[in-house]
């Protein structure tokens, strides 16, 4: 199996230009894209390599660059989403720990591509090492002319500046990220506009996740074509990294090919299979918003689209094992409690909905559930997913109405008071 | 001009209207909350979904500009559920005060609850509460009606021009305060209890003094100042309670500042001079000091009339007839806001509606050939003024007032004769740009008031068949 990322993973020492360029094609894939090649066979070349955002949407990212305008008065802006705050994903964190250089050789690429001339790379505030880590690098590309005026010795100038997030989930929504940028309270923005015209500083911007802008130098190293054999499904290449956490005997980061196994292959035969030699009773597949698998449902192809099908979605790409002694209702009353808390509170479904479910599901733990709240508990998610202004109120919903759906007894049990809160 | 489908109504509409305001022209009402048409719009309220063919989710009205050839249904089973389950988000955390809340009777929550929510309330959780900071002399807060509208944060930042209004915290717990927990600065606060769709910011004035739905409605005009602005003054047997401003695109848009707002309890001041008052007598008749006045006429030596800009224009003119009828040798001359004496001199004081001329018909004294009064001696100095306009610093032997008087200022005049404040008479201003308006009598006046054209009438009836009407 192919492998782009997780070969340079774990030694500190990767991390460093030396290791880049003599082991990783340092800077190659960069210098022919802006001594060789036009913005537009980049975009050309990413759309060909059949990338989809890894960041969660899976939107593909050829046709992202493709939607900002090519002559614009303003300034544009690529803006790299490093704010990883989907919970059970910590896949960006270590591309950012080893192979820092590939971030920042993407960013090259891709400011090239779509003309920007001053890059920001928004980083999760808890990141503070791996924040370090990035400046670092970007120091080091700086002083090796990767960086600043005329790179290359061309005409092409690009700035990177590093920011730091201060902690909400929500920043890692797009816009609320652009906000934050700005100096603004991190709160996600009406669409349309999209960012690619109304973005950073009201200006045309491309926001793209670590992964897939570190994916485009191997994108234009090795081949769009070879990059997009890689995935099994169409219009979906390249390899995913997954974030593979929870009841597993070794959780950690694995790449496998896109659509190459299923969930419960790359559970069992890469992560080891459930600990403690317990038998698996779910899985959330895509981060802790993503509805959740019974243990039956995981012989799903890992991509997007097999997701998409059996009702619950890949996201970034990390999975959460829980095994059969997990308490249902106590992980989606914890689930829900992050998004209440995480909840901006600018919408009404999600402010007042997030909240009220977390209350609902508290009561339940605690003994003092009945009947009735259950399918209250599903019609209030479903009030809330499709009508809030950002992606977090769905986020918040569907975990819910998967939980109650799928393990309702558990839920009975402590309504019936045959099970107590420990 | 493109068109779209609204409720199978067919409309036309200019590039890049919302569907809230479309909607409104064929008479389909789209609730809102935090859309506001005089602020920039947030879609966060979620209450104006609508349901838009060919798109998967519901839209919401506020946000999504109308295409042409879209079919917008506002009434279908999928948009009333979503605005059933935004009324009941809501109120799961809204106090529910209303028999003692202000806003009661005039509340868009009040109001969409009604049309819109349910009458069963699902939640049975404890409700979240917040301790209030005083936000100065305009402004009641409570934030435990708050509804995250966000509309008064918009209109600080985009209207008002000062960013004191914020949200904190986040979430379930998003509290709307101020800065630091500052008093608000703005000279346009009473706004934010206009916009508010709760009972979150109300006006401290109009606290418990009554309910919105005994009150009438009187259209008018500010008199505050030169600008004009459209106003609608509440009221109830006789009493002003509140002055609103009302939408006229073209001079106050949808806004009012605060000494236009509360202009009216001059007018209801408790030392108001409500009758005839003479330095001299404590018992003194209308007839006894009309009588007075017209000897005092005959024999002065030179008079001066000192006319308010503050009058209407119907005031005014009655004053110059009569003074060419039966004082053609006195001087004639407005007063209003010093340093402001001619058209020419005013201008904007701030960048929103404020304006330096703090007398409202200065324009329109000038269009009847008023000129501003000159200092000099008189033996005679008669004042009119509807209580706006400062009062000159006169030098005369003998000084009678006409007009709105508080007790203090009386007594700077020999007589006063009460007269009406512009809440009390019908008449015409022109404002600063020139453009005329109605200025509507709201309440009657108290005590033993009278226009200035019938004072001037009865001055004239010397019982020949004569006078100014």
């Amino acid at each position: 199996m192919n492998t782009l990322f997780v070969q340079h993973f774990g030694n500190d020492e990767n991390r460093k230009l030396s290791y880049y360029t003599a082991q990783m094609m340092g800077y190659q894939a960069a210098r022919r894209a802006i001594l060789e090649m036009k913005p537009e066979q980049i975009i050309e070349d990413v759309k060909k390599s059949s990338i989809r955002g890894r960041g969660g949407a899976g939107f593909p990212t050829g046709m992202k660059w493709g939607f900002l305008p090519k002559e614009s008065a303003k300034p544009k802006y690529l803006v790299c989403n490093a704010d990883e705050s989907e919970p059970g994903t910590f896949k960006d964190r270590d591309i950012i720990r080893y192979t820092p250089h590939l971030l920042i050789e993407g960013m090259i690429i891709g400011s090239y591509a779509i003309g920007c001339t001053h890059a920001y790379i928004y980083i999760r505030g808890e990141y503070t090492r791996e924040a370090k880590i990035l400046q670092e690098a970007i120091d080091e590309a700086y002083k090796n002319g990767f960086l600043g005026k005329g790179i290359f010795n061309s005409s092409f100038n690009l700035d990177v500046t590093l920011h730091r997030g201060a902690g909400a989930y929500i920043c890692g929504e797009e816009t609320a990220l652009l906000n934050s940028l700005e100096g603004k309270r991190g709160e996600p923005r009406v669409k349309p506009p999209f960012p690619a015209l109304v973005g950073a500083f009201s200006c045309p911007t491309a926001v793209n996740n670590v992964e897939t802008i570190a994916t485009v130098p191997h994108i234009l190293n090795r081949g769009a074509e070879w990059y997009a054999k890689l995935g099994r499904i169409e219009k979906s290449g390249g390899t995913r990294l997954m974030s593979v956490s929870g009841h597993v005997k070794n959780p950690g980061v694995y790449e496998v090919e896109a659509g190459s196994i299923t969930l419960r292959q790359l559970i069992e035969d890469h992560a080891g299979g459930c600990w403690k030699d317990k038998k698996i009773k779910a899985v959330i597949p895509g981060g802790s918003s993503a509805p959740v698998l019974t243990a039956d449902e995981i012989d799903v192809v890992l991509d997007i689209e097999p997701f998409q099908k059996i009702g619950t979605m890949m996201g970034s790409g990390a999975v959460m094992v829980c095994d059969e002694d997990t308490d249902m209702v106590q992980l989606i009353w914890r689930i829900t409690k992050f998004y209440a808390h995480e909840s901006c509170g600018q919408c009404t479904p999600c402010r007042e909905g997030c909240h009220w479910m977390e209350a609902i599901l508290h009561r339940i733990l605690h003994g003092a559930g009945a009947e009735k709240d259950l399918d209250m508990l599903l019609d209030i998610a479903n009030n809330i997913g499709g009508k809030t202004l950002c992606a977090l109120g769905d986020a918040a919903a569907g975990p819910v109405i998967s939980f109650v759906k799928k393990f309702r007894t558990e839920f009975e049990s402590y309504i019936r008071g045959q099970k107590k809160y420990a | 001009m493109p068109k779209c489908t609204i409720d199978g109504r067919e409309v036309e509409f200019q590039a890049g209207e919302n569907i809230v305001n479309i909607a409104k022209r064929v008479g389909v009402d789209v609730p809102v909350f935090c859309y506001h048409p005089g602020l920039s719009v947030v879609a966060q309220c979620r209450m104006c979904l609508v349901e838009v063919e060919k798109m998967p989710k519901l839209q919401t009205a506020c946000s999504t500009p109308a295409t042409d050839g879209m079919v917008v249904r506002t009434t279908s089973d999928s948009v009333k559920k979503a605005r059933a389950s935004t009324m009941e988000f809501l109120l799961v955390n809204h106090p529910l005060d209303c028999p003692v809340c202000d806003k009661s009777g005039e509340c868009d929550l009040q109001d969409n609850s009604f049309a819109h929510g349910s009458a069963y309330m699902r939640s049975t959780e404890e409700r979240r509460t917040f301790v209030d900071v005083d936000m100065g002399p305009v402004i009641q807060k409570n934030m435990n009606r708050c509804i995250h509208c966000t509309r008064c944060i918009r209109f600080g930042d985009e209207v008002a021009g000062v960013r004191e209004m914020v949200a904190i915290q986040r979430g379930n717990m998003t509290d709307i305060t101020t800065i630091d927990g500052l008093p608000l600065s703005t000279q346009y606060a009473g706004n934010y209890a206009d916009i508010c769709p709760t009972g979150a910011l109300t006006l401290k004035d109009f606290r418990f003094k009554k309910r919105a739905w005994f009150l009438k409605k009187t259209p008018s005009v500010c008199g505050g100042c030169s600008k004009g602005c459209a106003t609608e003054v509440h009221h109830e047997n006789g009493s002003i309670y509140r002055t609103l401003p009302r939408v006229s695109p073209g001079v106050n848009k949808y806004w009012l500042c605060d000494e236009g707002r509360f202009l009216f309890n001059h007018a209801q001041e408790e030392d108001r001079v409500r009758e005839v008052w003479t330095k001299t007598s404590s018992e003194a008749t209308w007839a006894e000091e009309i009588q007075k006045f017209r000897s005092t006429l005959a024999q002065a030596g030179s008079v001066v009339f000192a006319v308010g800009s503050d009058l209407t224009l119907e005031e005014m003119k009655a004053i110059q007839v009569f003074v060419s009828q039966h004082a053609p040798s006195a001087v004639l001359g407005h007063f209003g806001t010093p340093g402001i004496l001619t058209s020419s001199e005013d201008g904007p004081e701030d960048s929103i509606l404020r304006m330096k001329s703090k007398t409202a018909n200065l324009m329109g004294a000038e269009k009847l050939g008023f000129k501003p009064l000159q200092k000099a001696s008189f033996d005679v100095a008669i004042v009119f003024t509807a209580g706006r306009a400062v009062l000159p610093e006169l030098q005369a032997k003998h000084k009678i007032g006409v007009g709105l008087f508080i007790t203090k200022e009386a007594e700077r005049f020999d007589v006063v004769l009460p007269s009406l404040s512009m809440f009390e008479k019908d008449g015409t201003i022109v404002n600063h740009a020139g453009i005329e308006q109605r200025l509507r009598r709201v309440v009657p006046p108290r005590g033993h008031c009278k226009s200035i054209s019938e004072v001037l009438m009865l001055l004239a009836n010397t019982g020949k068949k004569q006078g100014v009407a």
